[in-house]
C-alpha cells in the first residue's frame, strides 16, 4: 500500500521532464472530461508514434478556444476540432487543415434530452425550461441545438427561464439526469456511451428530438507543418484496421469502426449554421 | 456612546433594508428553495458523498501534481508581482513623500504619478480570473498564464498598498536628512524606505496567501494549478474526490497561514534597511538566493517557457490579441443587452455581502465571547461555563478558517448543486466565503474593544449576552461597519466572475465572448467590469466616511485613513491565535 502510494507520487513528479525534439504536439477539445481525453488518446498516441516515427505529446486543455489559439501560435501541431471549432481554427489561421475523421462524423448528430417525469413532447415545448448546453465553442453542445431550437421557434436567449453551459457533454446528461436543468441538448456519441457505460440512468432521462446529419469532429494539423508528415499522419488514420486486434483497441476507445478523409468545403453548412445563429460574426 | 438600535430604524436603516431587499430580487433569491426538501436533500447527499475521502493510491498520486503546481503559481505569481509593483509604486507615491520639503516637483513627475495611479488601478480593477482568461488565450495552456494573471493582478494591488505605506509613514526622520543636504532620493531611501520595509515585507507575504487560494481556482479556465480537477469532480458529482481536495486544499492553505503568521512576526522584529552588522546582511543575502533559487525550480517545474514567453514573436501575438480586441462593440443592440448582467452583479455583490455580514456577526459572537468574558468574568479558572465557551470559540473559528480556505468559485459550484444554476447560487457563495473573513474581522474588533464599558455594564448585573450587547456591540460597530463596506469592494470583483461556472452575472457574458471569439464584445464587458468596480470603490469609500462622520468616531476616523487596504488586511492576518 505505502509503496504503491510513493510510485504514484514518483511517477507524477517525474511526468515533469519531457524532451521537444522532434516532438508532434497534439491536443483535443475539452468535450469531455479531460482525464477522459488522455485516456482515449493514449493508445492512438502510441500508434501515430510508429506510424510517423515523431514523439507524440499529448497536451491537455480545459478550453476550447485555447486549442485554437495554440494552433494559430504555432504551440499545437494537430488537433481534435468539433466543427464549430475547426470553422473558428479556419478563420484564426486561414491555412489549418483538416485530414481525417471518424466515418460517424460525416453524418452527426445532436440529441436533445429531458428528464423521465417531462411533459414536453417537441421542442416546441421546451419553452420556460431550464436549459443546458455543452461548452459555449461546442457544435454538437451548442451551435447545432441553438441552430435546430431557432429554427423550431425557440430564441435560447428569451425563451428559456435559464440558459447554462456546463462545459462538457457527460456534464449536460448528468445535469439533466439529476434535475439540475429540465432539459439539455449533447453530442450524440458522448450520450451512447454514456448509456452503454451505464454512467447515465436510461430510466431517468428521455431523448426528446435528434438533429438532421452535420458534418462535426475531425483531426485538423497546422497547415505550415511538413507536407511528408502531414501524409504520413494522414495515412496512418486511414489505414487503422478494425479486424487487427490491437487497432480495433484503437478504434474503440476513438468510438468507432474507421477513419475517413475529410476537407474544408464539408464545413461550410456549418460556418453557415454559425452565421445564422448569431455566433459567428464576419 | 449611543446604542445602535436607533440607527437601524432611522432612515439609513430603512435604505439599507431596501437595497438588500432588491438585491435579493436582483438576484432571484428564493429561500423557499433553499430551505426545500430537494435542497436539503441534494445537501445531505453532498455531505454524506464526502465519507470517505477518495484516497486510492492513483487519485492520490494524480493531485499531488496539481498540488504543488497550485503552490508554485502562487509563488512565482507573488513573485512577478513584486518586480512589477516595487517600481510602479516609487511612480505612484505622491510626488511630495519622495521631494524635499518646500521643492516643487516637475511636471513630469507628476504626470507619471498619475500615470502610475491609473495604471495600478486597472490592473486591480480586473479580477485574476479575468486576466487567466485572456493569457490562456494570448500565451497558451499552462501555467505560464496563471502565474502572469496573478502577477498582473497582484501588482495592481501591492504597487498601491506599497504607495500608501511610503504616504503614511512619518516623514521627520527624511526631512532631518533633507535639511541636511541629502537629496531627495537620498531622503526617501535613507528616512523612508527603512521603516516601511517590515510593512511591506509582511503584506508581500499576507498576498501570498490569498494567492495560493486564487491560484487553486484559476485551472478552471487552463492555467494550471488544481482547480481542473476540482471543477471537474464537483461536476462530475465525484463526491469522494471533492472531499479529498478540499482537505489537500485547506492543509495547504492553513499551513501557508501559518508559516507566514511566523515569518511575519520575525519581520516585525527585524531592523530596517541597512542593518549595521554582517549577520543581518548575510541573512539577507541567503533569503534572496533561496527565494532566487526557488523561482528557478518552480519554473523548471512548471515547465513554464520562459524565453518563449519573453520571445518578441509572442510579445507581437500578445499585441496583436490586444488589438483584435479594438474598437470595443458599442452596438446598441450589445451594450442595451448588459443591463440586466450588470444589475444581476451588483445584486450578487451586495446580498452576498449582507448574508456574510448576518453569518459573520453569528460566529464572531461565539469566536470573541472567550476572550472578553474572561477578562470581565469572576469565574473560576476550571469552571464547565468557560470549558464550553472555549469549545464554541474554537468551533466557530474553525468554521470560519474552513469557509474563508475555499475560494468564492468553489463554494459557487457547491451551491449551483443546493439552489440550482443562477445568481442566487453566486450570492450565497459570496456570503458563505465572506463570512468566514468578515467573522474573522469582527470577533478582532469585538476582541479589541475597551474593558471600561463592558466592566460597567457588568457590574449592572448584566448577564453575558446583555454585556455583549451594551458593552461590547456599541463600540464595535462602526468598525464593523467599515469592515463590511471594505469587502464589498472586494465582493464585486468576485461577483464578476461568478458567471464563468454558471452563478450568474456579467461574467457568463464574458466567457461566452471569449468563448466566441467576439474579441470586440470581450473588450466592452472588460471596461464595464472595471467601471463597475471603480464606481463601487467610490460609493463604497463616500459611504465609509460617511458612516465615520454620522457615528462620529475619532477611532474610526484614525484607523481608517488612506491606507485602509494594508491596515485591514494585517490586523486581518494577525496570525491564528
Amino acid at each position: 500500500m505505502t509503496r504503491d502510494w510513493i510510485v504514484a507520487v514518483l511517477l507524477a513528479l517525474s511526468s515533469s521532464a519531457l524532451a521537444d525534439e522532434k516532438t508532434l504536439r497534439v491536443s483535443a477539445i475539452p468535450d469531455e472530461a479531460p482525464t477522459e481525453l488522455q485516456r482515449k488518446f493514449a493508445p492512438l498516441g502510441a500508434y501515430l508514434e510508429n506510424a510517423t516515427g515523431w514523439k507524440v505529446q499529448f497536451i491537455p486543455v480545459t478550453d476550447y478556444a485555447a486549442t485554437v489559439e495554440g494552433l494559430a501560435a504555432k504551440k499545437l501541431d494537430m488537433v481534435w476540432y468539433g466543427g464549430f471549432t475547426f470553422v473558428q481554427a479556419r478563420r484564426r489561421t486561414g491555412n489549418a487543415l483538416p485530414l481525417v475523421q471518424r466515418e460517424e462524423d460525416a453524418q452527426f448528430h445532436s440529441k436533445f434530452i429531458v428528464g423521465a417525469g417531462s411533459k414536453a413532447k417537441s421542442l416546441a415545448d421546451l419553452k420556460g425550461v431550464n436549459f443546458a448546453f455543452g461548452s459555449v465553442s461546442s457544435t454538437s453542445g451548442h451551435l447545432m441545438p441553438r441552430y435546430y431550437l431557432l429554427k423550431n421557434g425557440i430564441d435560447p436567449d428569451k425563451d428559456f427561464s435559464k440558459v447554462a453551459f456546463s462545459g462538457a457533454h457527460d456534464v449536460t446528461a448528468k445535469w439533466v439526469e439529476s434535475s439540475r436543468v429540465d432539459a439539455g441538448a449533447l453530442n450524440e456519441s458522448v450520450f451512447q456511451k454514456l448509456i452503454d457505460e451505464k454512467k447515465i440512468d436510461p430510466a431517468k432521462v428521455r431523448v426528446l428530438w435528434t438533429t438532421p446529419d452535420y458534418y462535426d469532429y475531425n483531426w485538423t494539423v497546422r497547415g505550415d507543418l511538413d507536407p511528408q508528415l502531414i501524409e504520413k499522419i494522414k495515412r496512418a488514420f486511414l489505414s487503422l484496421d478494425y479486424s487487427k486486434p490491437e487497432q480495433q483497441k484503437i478504434l474503440d476507445l476513438q468510438r468507432t469502426h474507421k477513419f475517413i478523409p475529410t476537407q474544408p468545403e464539408n464545413y461550410r453548412s456549418i460556418e453557415e449554421a454559425a452565421k445564422s445563429a448569431g455566433l459567428l460574426k464576419d | 456612546m449611543r446604542p445602535p438600535k436607533p440607527w437601524i430604524l432611522r432612515w439609513p436603516g430603512l435604505a439599507l433594508a431596501a437595497v438588500i431587499a432588491l438585491a435579493y430580487r436582483g438576484s432571484e433569491g428564493d429561500l423557499h428553495r433553499l430551505f426545500s426538501r430537494e435542497s436539503r436533500a441534494a445537501l445531505i447527499d453532498f455531505s454524506l458523498g464526502f465519507w470517505p475521502p477518495a484516497h486510492d493510491p492513483e487519485f492520490l498520486g494524480s493531485i499531488v501534481r496539481p498540488l504543488l503546481e497550485t503552490v508554485a503559481i502562487a509563488f512565482l505569481g507573488v513573485s512577478v508581482a513584486l518586480i512589477l509593483a516595487v517600481p510602479l509604486s516609487f511612480l505612484a507615491t505622491s510626488p511630495l513623500v519622495t521631494a524635499s520639503r518646500g521643492d516643487r516637483t516637475g511636471s513630469a513627475r507628476r504626470l507619471s504619478f498619475v500615470a502610475a495611479r491609473l495604471l495600478l488601478n486597472g490592473m486591480r480593477s480586473i479580477p485574476e480570473l479575468i486576466w487567466a482568461l485572456i493569457f490562456v488565450r494570448i500565451f497558451g495552456i499552462g501555467a505560464g498564464a496563471g502565474v502572469l494573471a496573478i502577477g498582473i493582478g497582484y501588482a495592481g494591488v501591492l504597487g498601491k498598498v506599497f504607495a500608501e505605506i511610503f504616504e503614511s509613514l512619518p516623514r521627520s526622520a527624511a526631512d532631518g536628512l533633507a535639511s541636511g543636504g541629502a537629496p531627495p532620493l537620498r531622503g526617501f531611501t535613507f528616512g523612508v524606505l527603512p521603516a516601511a520595509m517590515p510593512l511591506i515585507g509582511s503584506y508581500t507575504l499576507y498576498r501570498f496567501d490569498c494567492a495560493l487560494r486564487a491560484s487553486a481556482i484559476l485551472g478552471i479556465v487552463g492555467a494550471g494549478g488544481v482547480g481542473q480537477q476540482l471543477e471537474l469532480s464537483i461536476k462530475m458529482f465525484d463526491y469522494h474526490q471533492v472531499a479529498s481536495l478540499i482537505i489537500a486544499l485547506f492543509v495547504l492553505v492553513s499551513g501557508a497561514d501559518i508559516a507566514s503568521g511566523r515569518i511575519r512576526k520575525l519581520l516585525q522584529k527585524s531592523v530596517g534597511l541597512l542593518p549595521l552588522s554582517k549577520a543581518p546582511v548575510w541573512r539577507r543575502v541567503g533569503v534572496l538566493v533561496a527565494w532566487v533559487g526557488a523561482a528557478a525550480v518552480a519554473i523548471r517545474f512548471l515547465r513554464i517557457p520562459v524565453e518563449e514567453l519573453a520571445s518578441p514573436q509572442a510579445l507581437r501575438s500578445a499585441a496583436s490579441y490586444v488589438a483584435a480586441m479594438f474598437p470595443p462593440d458599442l452596438s446598441w443592440s450589445f451594450v442595451s443587452g448588459l443591463g440586466p448582467a450588470i444589475l444581476e452583479t451588483l445584486s450578487i455583490s451586495i446580498l452576498g455581502t449582507a448574508i456574510a455580514a448576518a453569518l459573520g456577526i453569528v460566529v464572531a459572537y461565539p469566536a470573541a465571547l472567550r476572550t472578553w468574558s474572561e477578562r470581565i468574568s469572576d469565574e473560576p479558572k476550571r469552571s464547565f461555563g468557560r470549558f464550553l465557551r472555549r469549545v464554541a470559540s474554537w468551533s466557530a473559528r474553525g468554521v470560519m478558517n474552513l469557509s474563508r480556505t475555499l475560494p468564492e468559485l468553489l463554494w459557487a459550484l457547491i451551491f449551483i448543486f443546493v439552489v440550482g444554476l443562477g445568481p442566487f447560487a453566486g450570492a450565497l457563495a459570496l456570503g458563505i466565503h465572506t463570512a468566514g473573513v468578515l467573522g474573522r474581522l469582527y470577533s478582532e474588533a469585538i476582541e479589541e474593544v475597551s474593558s471600561g464599558p463592558l466592566l460597567a455594564v457588568r457590574s449592572g448585573g448584566a448577564t453575558d449576552r446583555a454585556t455583549f450587547a451594551f458593552g461590547a456591540w456599541p463600540q464595535a460597530f462602526p468598525q464593523l461597519v467599515a469592515y463590511t463596506l471594505y469587502r464589498w469592494e472586494v465582493n464585486i470583483r468576485a461577483s464578476a466572475v461568478l458567471g464563468v461556472v454558471g452563478a450568474g452575472g456579467l461574467g457568463k457574458a464574458l466567457y461566452v465572448s471569449l468563448g466566441l471569439f467576439h474579441y470586440h464584445r470581450t473588450l466592452t464587458l472588460i471596461a464595464v467590469i472595471v467601471g463597475l468596480v471603480a464606481a463601487v470603490d467610490l460609493l463604497s469609500g463616500w459611504l465609509r466616511r460617511w458612516a465615520q462622520q454620522a457615528g462620529s468616531s475619532k477611532a474610526l476616523a484614525v484607523r481608517f485613513s488612506e491606507t485602509i487596504e494594508a491596515q485591514l488586511e494585517q490586523s486581518f492576518e494577525g496570525g491564528y491565535r
